[in-house]
């Protein structure tokens, strides 16, 4: 019973924290196109040109990005848009190891 | 990441590719062969995405709000390419994929429908693409790269590698395609981005 209380104070407190704890991870690929992957960035988050091709530059230099952050819901959002554009990507809690 | 720009000219390439007219509108020109070739590879993604057989005996109103019974990941490397897991942990993968996976599904085969639909619609293989429509496209022809990719185990092999097949090598005339769609994807994309300040 404490368990699951700790369990549901945790959901709560995500849920209220201010910190936006969650994070979409957006992984390298050997197919996608440097190009597409900055466009769908652009197109998706509405981030800069600049912003998007230094994002890009990150997931092909070292494997992975965090591209957004965000609640829980607002990076399953984000995860299920770059799925549908064939990006590579996952969602979990942003104060884990990627 | 793959690079269109170090993809030469390869067996398919004859036609120019897309260029922008105006403020919002990507035109290109296709062969016959090239449109069989698209609609065709289409029309497989189509058939790939379709539910899974046992869908029928789902409950219908689970079906209508778009949960599937589904949640464990396709056995397929290629369903699994196109239909990834959101989360490393297994449990929270399959309540995501139970939820999401069918509407994932249907917005894929959306953007193959589009290229398939517009193709046979056009008699002289002529393609005027607005912004949504070029969005739907990308889509699309990115999916087919993603499934011709995993069938040639672009992860393993090298371009390099890919381009000495030997003439005979059935895989050879599927990297032809593969490569044909990166240079076609990547003319669209240089079109696209043509219209967005750096």
């Amino acid at each position: 019973m404490v368990k699951i209380k700790s369990k549901i104070e945790e959901e709560i407190n995500a849920i209220f924290s201010s910190d936006r704890p969650w994070v979409t991870i957006v992984w390298d690929d050997p197919v996608n196109l440097m190009d597409y992957v900055t466009y769908v960035f652009i197109e998706l988050f509405g981030y800069s040109r600049e912003r998007a091709t230094e994002l890009m530059m990150k997931v092909h230099n070292e494997g992975k990005a965090v591209v957004s952050e965000g609640t829980r819901e607002e990076m399953e959002h984000d995860v299920a848009r770059l799925h549908e554009y064939g990006l590579w990507a996952t969602l979990q809690r942003g104060d884990q190891p990627l | 990441m793959g690079n269109s720009a170090t993809w030469g000219p390869t067996l398919m390439n004859q036609s120019h590719g897309f260029t922008r007219h105006g403020e919002e509108l990507f035109v290109a020109q296709f062969s016959d062969s090239e449109k069989e070739v698209l609609i065709n590879l289409a029309q497989q993604i189509i058939e790939l995405l379709s539910e899974r057989v046992d869908q029928h005996d789902q409950d219908p109103l689970a079906a209508m709000v778009g949960i599937t019974v589904h949640d464990s990941p396709p056995d397929d490397e290629v369903l699994l390419r196109l239909l990834p897991n959101a989360y490393a942990d297994g449990v929270d993968a399959a309540e995501f994929r139970r939820y999401t996976e069918s509407v994932l599904r249907t917005k894929k085969q959306a953007h193959a429908m589009s290229i398939r639909t517009m193709l046979m619609s056009s008699e002289d293989g002529s393609i005027e693409l607005n912004h949504e429509l070029a969005n739907a496209w990308l889509g699309g022809i990115n999916d087919i790269r993603l499934a011709l990719g995993v069938r040639l185990n672009v992860l393993k092999n090298s371009h390099e590698e890919l381009e000495l097949l030997a003439p005979d090598d059935p895989m050879r005339g599927v990297y032809g395609v593969y490569s044909w769609l990166g240079w076609l994807q990547g003319n669209l994309l240089q079109a696209l981005m043509d219209g967005i300040e750096s």
